[in-house]
């Protein structure tokens, strides 16, 4: 801190130099974030001079982690190259996985498709399930599939993500883990993540037929009872809270943390309610958050959210295990900022939002390819993607001291002005009964609706710039053919459920599916049952008809 | 035009992604229009909705990828209940340009890819639909 002298000798002397420079009219205008942060022209020490740097900001992996979750971060280890990714069929997958490790990708995630996250198995009577087979992620409807998925990959010791939600996070990771267990990597040793955050697949994206956010809420924490509170899978991130995918919804910075937290508190309270104590299940408790496109504003964002939630966890819950007190995340660069005119574009796009998430002091990395706003990614576009991580690492050398930005009168100014912004803004939604209550009741809905119609405004009015939309226009060009998934698939996947079928014992397969009927009904934890389900060939399908059937089908509460 | 263009907008299929198909309602309504937004749908509900409200102007919003297919169920089904002639299928989403003529072939009035500003939209609705009550007429 800076005594109060220095502060006003700083302050008149900047007033002179705005005189002297005849720069008044500039020191007038203020450029707001996308978060409505006005911002000025310069930052001087005046703007921080409250800042009390044990305090407030402490040392890369203690109190308030603000400077990093880790004492080396990347000096030690560098982020996870974490490629989310997935058509056709598991092995056109694999072999895709295989050329993102070969590129030097050192995590695997897994896209499925909108079958995998509806929990609907493409054979199913009634509905044009099978058109969708692949077209948008991998298929993994039984045990099966994910066995073609992992085949010949290293699991043991690389870590993977399953990208799905509440409704089939416990069916497709039991299926995950059962393999993992054939494959001779038992359930204290698997390590990855599942993303298993009701408000992705709520908020960002719904799904078909989807559960009452409050059963949701209930499978999502009999996964992180499951895996973390009664330690059978220790090494296993039961829940992802995404604030990326609410982020690509519209909503700006300050919103994307605060959805974050209070849905993370709604889960937190429901452990408690369970009768844990906070240190027995926060330490797995992790995020996946975005990187847009203002990259100082993204900066402040992770800085903030790393000291809001140390102080969360200590102040308002009592943790004390230094891994419960940490915020963990993986990020992905924003598809919404993309553009579909002047593709290649979006390769600048993205090596600057790398650098962002770097800079801001990330633990895993998705890349964006180039062609995503056309179709799903291509081999040669997603290979740039990976080499942009890699010169990001390897190159540019950001990563050789931590936490490079802090200090910045700017950054450190900014940090603040988000954090407290966002606790405004988490107040509000407490406000509303939490982020469950708020979803279920349509607020949120009409937040990100509010945010998106406006951003879409400036948009079409140019305030807000996007090169190659509204400003900077090329001659059209013949456009690149897009990438395109196997036809075939669907014929596939219906093929190996039938021979799954043929070959499972349908007789032991009912009665566990019965057995899931009671827990779901009896308000049990269903990932024991559903555990053995998967390993007797039970389908995402077939497990997640029970849940509809005991448990109804949500009306949503949107309007236009 | 005295009367208002009426249009059902609807994703079909298990894709979620309800983001672009609610701000194009959104847009169509702004721009005067009577929109009946029909959230997620079978074909065969969607075409019963579409029946049943009377309206102009189907819109399908497709970003799962497997929009093709869609559009050829989606055209299938109006030709199997003879009501091909009665509507205008316009579809938007994440859907590259080199699927429009294909698309178009199909049945599709128009399509509305990623980056497509609101007003191309408006515009080609209200013109699609004054050319099909012409058509209509001179039957």
């Amino acid at each position: 801190m800076l005594n109060k002298d220095d502060i006003t000798k700083i302050k008149s002397e900047k007033d002179d130099w705005i005189k002297k420079m005849g720069c008044q009219q500039d020191a007038e205008i203020f450029h707001a974030t996308p978060s409505g942060i006005k911002i000025k022209n310069l930052y001087t020490p005046e703007d921080v001079s409250n800042l009390d740097y044990l305090k407030d900001l402490g040392f890369p992996g203690s109190y308030p982690y603000i400077r990093g979750v880790y004492p080396t971060m990347y000096r030690g280890r560098p982020w996870t190259i974490r490629m989310f990714s997935g058509f056709a069929t598991p092995e056109e997958t694999n072999e895709r996985w295989k050329m993102l490790l070969d590129s030097g990708e050192t995590g695997f995630s897994a896209a499925v498709d909108v079958l995998t996250f509806n929990g609907t198995d493409p054979d199913t009577p009634g509905v044009d399930a099978d058109v969708e087979v692949g077209t948008s992620g991998v298929p993994l409807y039984s045990i099966k599939g994910v066995e073609a998925l992992v085949k010949d990959l290293p699991i043991k010791d690389i870590s993977v993500a399953l990208v799905t939600e509440p409704m089939t996070a416990v069916g497709l990771t039991s299926m995950y883990f059962n393999v993992a267990k054939n494959k001779g990597v038992p359930l204290s040793q698997v390590a990855g993540t599942t993303q298993n955050d009701l408000g992705t697949m709520t908020i960002g994206y719904i799904t078909y037929d989807s559960l009452r956010p409050d059963k949701l809420l209930k499978l999502a924490c009999d996964m992180i009872e499951y895996c973390t509170a009664m330690k059978q899978a220790p090494k296993w991130n039961p829940i992802n809270f995404t604030t990326y995918n609410y982020r690509e919804g519209g909503i700006n910075a300050v919103q994307e943390i605060a959805f974050g937290f209070t849905n993370a508190i709604d889960h937190i309270e429901e452990m408690l309610r369970r009768g844990w104590k906070i240190d027995d299940f926060a330490s797995r408790l992790a995020f996946h958050l975005s990187a847009d496109r203002n990259f100082f504003e993204e900066i402040a964002k992770y800085r903030a959210a790393r000291r809001i939630w140390a102080k969360i966890l200590t102040e308002k819950y009592g943790a004390k295990d230094p891994r419960s007190i940490i915020m963990k995340y993986h990020v992905q660069t924003a598809g919404s900022s993309l553009t579909a005119k002047q593709p290649l574009v979006n390769i600048a796009r993205t090596a600057i939002q790398a650098l962002e998430a770097v800079l801001g002091g990330c633990q895993s990395l998705h890349t964006n390819s180039y062609d995503e706003a056309i179709c799903l990614p291509s081999e040669e576009a997603v290979k740039i993607a990976v080499k942009t991580q890699q010169v990001v690492m390897e190159e540019t050398g950001v990563v050789n001291t931590i936490d490079p930005l802090a200090g910045s009168y700017y950054i450190e100014w900014l940090t603040n002005e988000i954090e407290k912004r966002i606790l405004n803004y988490m107040q509000e939604i407490e406000n509303q009964g939490g982020f469950v209550k708020s979803l279920n009741n349509g607020w949120l809905f009409n937040e990100m609706s509010k945010a998106f119609n406006e951003r879409q405004k400036a948009i079409v009015e140019g305030k807000e710039r996007v090169i190659g939309v509204n400003c900077h226009l090329d001659e059209e060009k013949e456009r690149p053919i897009p990438f395109k998934t196997n036809p075939w698939a669907a014929d596939v996947e219906k093929e190996r459920l039938r021979k799954l079928r043929s070959e499972r014992n349908n007789q032991r397969v009912a009665t566990l599916l019965d057995q899931l009927r009671r827990d779901c009904a009896q308000n049990k934890n269903v990932m024991p049952t559903v555990m053995e389900l998967t390993a007797e060939g039970a389908t995402l399908g077939e497990i997640t008809r029970v849940y509809r059937e005991i448990w109804g089908i949500w009306e949503l509460p949107i309007a236009i | 035009m005295d009367k208002k263009i009426r249009v059902l907008t609807v994703k079909v299929g298990l894709d979620g992604h309800w983001r672009g198909v609610t701000t194009v309602s959104l847009i169509l309504k702004n721009a005067g229009m009577e929109v009946i937004f029909g959230g997620f749908q079978t074909i065969e509900n969607a075409v019963n909705v579409a029946v049943q409200e009377d309206v102009d102007v189907i819109g399908l919003s497709i970003h799962s990828g497997a929009h093709i297919t869609w559009i050829k169920k989606f055209v299938e089904e109006l030709k199997k209940r003879g009501l091909e002639k009665e509507f205008v299928l316009v579809v938007g989403g994440a859907i590259p340009e080199h699927d429009f003529a294909m698309l178009k072939q199909i049945g599709a009035h128009d399509v509305f890819g990623p980056g497509t500003l609101p007003d191309k939209i408006i515009q080609s609705i209200q013109e699609k639909v004054e050319k099909k009550e012409l058509e209509n007429k001179n039957v």
